[in-house]
């Protein structure tokens, strides 16, 4: 048994995904990995999810400047879904932002756990994985 | 001794009259003499009359005949001031009585209370002092001057000083004065012309002096035969008014100076009065109006009458100070800025009766505040967009490092020959972007940090052309239509190299973010602001929603649509472009209609060559 059955990962670098990807696998961290490449896309899925009786990701790993919609637009956006355990997301904000507005902005939102600074090492997924045991 | 034949109507005579014999006792005398006598017994005949008026002139007590050949000398006035009846003047006059032969029989002594008229004189004497009002008369055939004692102490002479005409002249100061005196006098005595004068005389004791000299002539048979006139002493006054014209005339060159404007409103009569300055600073002419208050409303700006009017009103009321700012608009066009002060004079009770106010144009330092408003407004802009450059030049450095980072870890363990051949791939393409960061970032720190080459004239037409003509094959994929309307002469001030990468960014944003389905339409138009152009670059693309981007449309790595070569940097890279052209760019969008950029630029000073 896996941490976390369903993950999600929403990032516009592709090489960011490969290499989060390959840690995901090499720490058996999740059954199932689902990667969107910008915001809207993800939102357009993850909307459904409820209606179709589906759980909503357990762990989104998030990026924050993004084309057409920023990952603060998403998380407001995403915090409206009607779902039970919507709340319960855990999020964690993966970017190289290093500008205090957005570090200051982190506590404005319950569900992200942490922020993780670009790159992702094996430590900070074994650290998420400690968390949750 | 002879008898005195007494007339009875002298007891019913309103003067005060009396006979006397030889001896001087009263024979008889009117009814007002026993009044005025105060004798309370009715029969005084017989009574010595010195005895009875005790205060009748020494000088005209006569004994016997010996009456004065001149009967001048019989007359004497007489002042007595008493306590019972105050002041009062007396004039005695006596006269011999003789009968049908000549033969002397007594006097007749009359009385006549000539109070009323002596203190009209007094007054008179005592106004024309005061006044140092002086008379003058000239005999012209005796050839005789005669002075009032005012004159002579204007002159500064003595009492018993006495001059001929020409004398009298050359009281006047030499030069302007005494020419002009003599010419008064010459025109007087020659066509009866009155004169009225104020001019300057040097005193006998040296000293200068403002005389007021006023004459006319009197003439019989055609002939001038006297000259007489007033002679005043107007010095103190005459001097306190050239006082004032100099004042006067040095507030008003100041005011001048300063351009400076000053207006005078009579509440009361709602009448307003402006100096020559005034209407100089509302570049209008005062032949021009019939009143000052149609040149007023005829020159300021029409959205600020109401406001105008309205502080005079606050003023009127004593709610506030009358001191606004207002535009006026000169007939050439021209807008500039007025400052108004004014104080409100007041009755006692608080009833305004007059403005005073001054104007005085402040253009000049609207326009210096505007510029040094706008170049802070400039400055924090570009410090703000230097922070957010700072904060995404190290996000976009950072993760392209951090990928190397990771792939180079990756690289190190990967064993399989295939996915190691795909992270060298990923590798390359990784360093790629850290590269094209770099440039980018190269291509910012140019324009921040001030052109690599100097603003010139650009001729607009032919920079749009060129740009148009690379881009031909990209235009053509999209069939589009260009309409650009712009004269071929026209210039304006710009880094030529900016000034196309500018022009590059906006065709190919139309490009990029057109309709798919239908052809590509670009207008570009031009007006002219003054001494700016507006060019205005309109597409009938996908449109951008402003209400959620529109302050980030010109950031950086900001991206608004799926668009595989959308790379947010363009519009950053333009906008600071234009700026360090001393320009601005605007946009106007509707999602699905199209986008217009306006771009702001000096006009080149070649267009008016």
């Amino acid at each position: 048994m896996k941490p976390y059955s369903s993950v999600c990962i929403i990032d516009d670098d592709h090489i960011f995904i490969y290499g989060v990807k390959r840690l995901i696998e090499e720490t058996s961290f999740c059954d199932e990995l689902t990667v969107y490449r910008n915001g809207p896309d993800a939102l357009n899925e993850l909307k459904e999810r409820p209606k179709n009786n589906l759980d909503l990701p357990g762990i989104i790993f998030l990026d924050l400047n993004m084309p057409m919609m920023t990952g603060w637009e998403f998380l407001d956006e995403y915090l409206q879904i009607e779902a039970q355990n919507i709340s319960q997301t855990r999020v964690y904000i993966v970017s190289s932002s290093v500008d205090p507005k957005d570090l200051l902005k982190i506590k404005e939102y319950k569900v992200i756990r942490n922020y993780i600074l670009k790159p992702v090492r094996v430590d900070d997924l074994e650290k998420i994985i400690a968390e949750h045991s | 001794m002879k008898t005195i034949e007494i007339n009875h109507d002298i007891k019913n005579s309103p003067a005060c009259m009396a006979i006397l014999d030889q001896d001087m006792r009263i024979v008889d005398c009117s009814r007002t003499f026993l009044k005025e006598s105060m004798i309370q017994d009715k029969d005084i005949h017989g009574k010595y009359f010195y005895d009875v008026f005790s205060e009748f002139p020494e000088e005209l007590r006569h004994s016997g005949s010996d009456l004065f050949v001149d009967q001048q000398l019989n007359i004497k006035m007489v002042r007595i001031s008493s306590p019972e009846q105050g002041v009062k003047w007396y004039k005695w006059k006596v006269y011999s009585l003789a009968d049908n032969n000549g033969d002397h029989l007594g006097f007749t002594i009359i009385r006549e209370d000539i109070s009323d008229l002596k203190r009209n004189e007094e007054l008179l004497e005592k106004s024309m002092n005061v006044a140092r009002v002086g008379g003058w008369e000239v005999d012209l055939i005796n050839n005789i001057v005669f002075w009032t004692d005012v004159t002579r102490e204007i002159h500064e002479v003595g009492a018993d000083y006495t001059p001929c005409l020409e004398e009298g002249i050359n009281f006047y100061k030499p030069g302007a004065d005494r020419e002009k005196i003599t010419a008064l006098v010459s025109d007087g005595i020659r066509e009866g012309k009155p004169w009225d004068t104020e001019l300057r005389i040097i005193t006998a004791k040296g000293r200068e002096l403002w005389v007021r000299a006023k004459g006319e002539a009197e003439f019989a048979a055609g002939k001038c035969i006297r000259l007489y006139g007033i002679f005043q002493d107007i010095d103190e006054k005459k001097k306190a008014e050239l006082n004032i014209q100099e004042i006067s005339e040095r507030l008003s060159l100041a005011t001048t100076a300063a351009n400076v404007g000053v207006w005078d409103y009579n509440v009361v009569d709602n009448t307003l009065v402006w100096d020559d300055n005034m209407y100089r600073l509302y570049g209008i002419r005062r032949e021009d109006f019939s009143g000052v208050y149609e040149a007023w409303e005829t020159a300021v700006h029409p959205d600020d009458q109401e406001e105008g009017k309205k502080s005079i009103q606050r003023a009127i009321a004593g709610e506030a100070e009358f001191d606004t700012e207002f535009r006026v608009i000169w007939p050439n066009g021209e807008i500039r800025f007025i400052r108004a002060f004014a104080i409100t004079q007041r009755t006692e009770s608080r009833e305004a009766l007059r403005m005073i106010g001054t104007n005085w144009d402040i253009t000049e330092i609207r326009q210096a505040e505007d510029k040094l408003k706008n170049l802070l407004d400039i400055t924090s802009e570009q410090n703000k967009s230097l922070m957010n450059f700072a904060h995404i030049v190290s996000h976009n450095l950072r993760s392209h490092a951090s990928n190397l980072s990771m792939l180079t870890a990756f690289l190190c363990k990967e064993k399989q020959e295939e996915e190691r051949m795909k992270l060298v791939e990923m590798l390359d393409e990784a360093s790629e972007s850290l590269n094209e960061t770099v440039r980018h970032l190269n291509d910012v720190v140019q324009v921040k940090t001030g052109a690599t080459e100097k603003i010139r004239p650009v001729k607009l037409l032919k920079a749009l052309k060129t740009v148009q003509n690379n881009l031909l094959l990209l235009l053509q994929e999209k069939n589009t239509q260009c309409s650009i309307d712009i004269p071929s002469d026209l210039m304006v001030n710009a880094i030529p190299a900016y000034f196309d990468s500018i022009l590059l960014n906006l065709f190919t944003n139309s490009i990029k973010y057109s309709q798919p389905d239908s052809d590509l339409q670009i207008d570009i138009r031009y007006r002219i602001n003054g001494d700016h152009l507006r060019l205005s670059f309109t597409d009938n693309g996908l449109g951008i929603d402003l209400e959620r981007y529109g302050d980030k449309i010109f950031g950086m790595y900001k991206t608004f649509h799926r668009h595989k070569d959308a790379r947010g940097i363009g519009l950053f890279i333009t906008k600071n472009q234009i700026e360090a052209m001393n320009g601005t760019i605007e946009v106007e969008s509707e999602v699905g209609k199209g986008t217009t950029f306006h771009l702001c630029l000096e006009l080149s000073e070649s267009n008016t060559d």
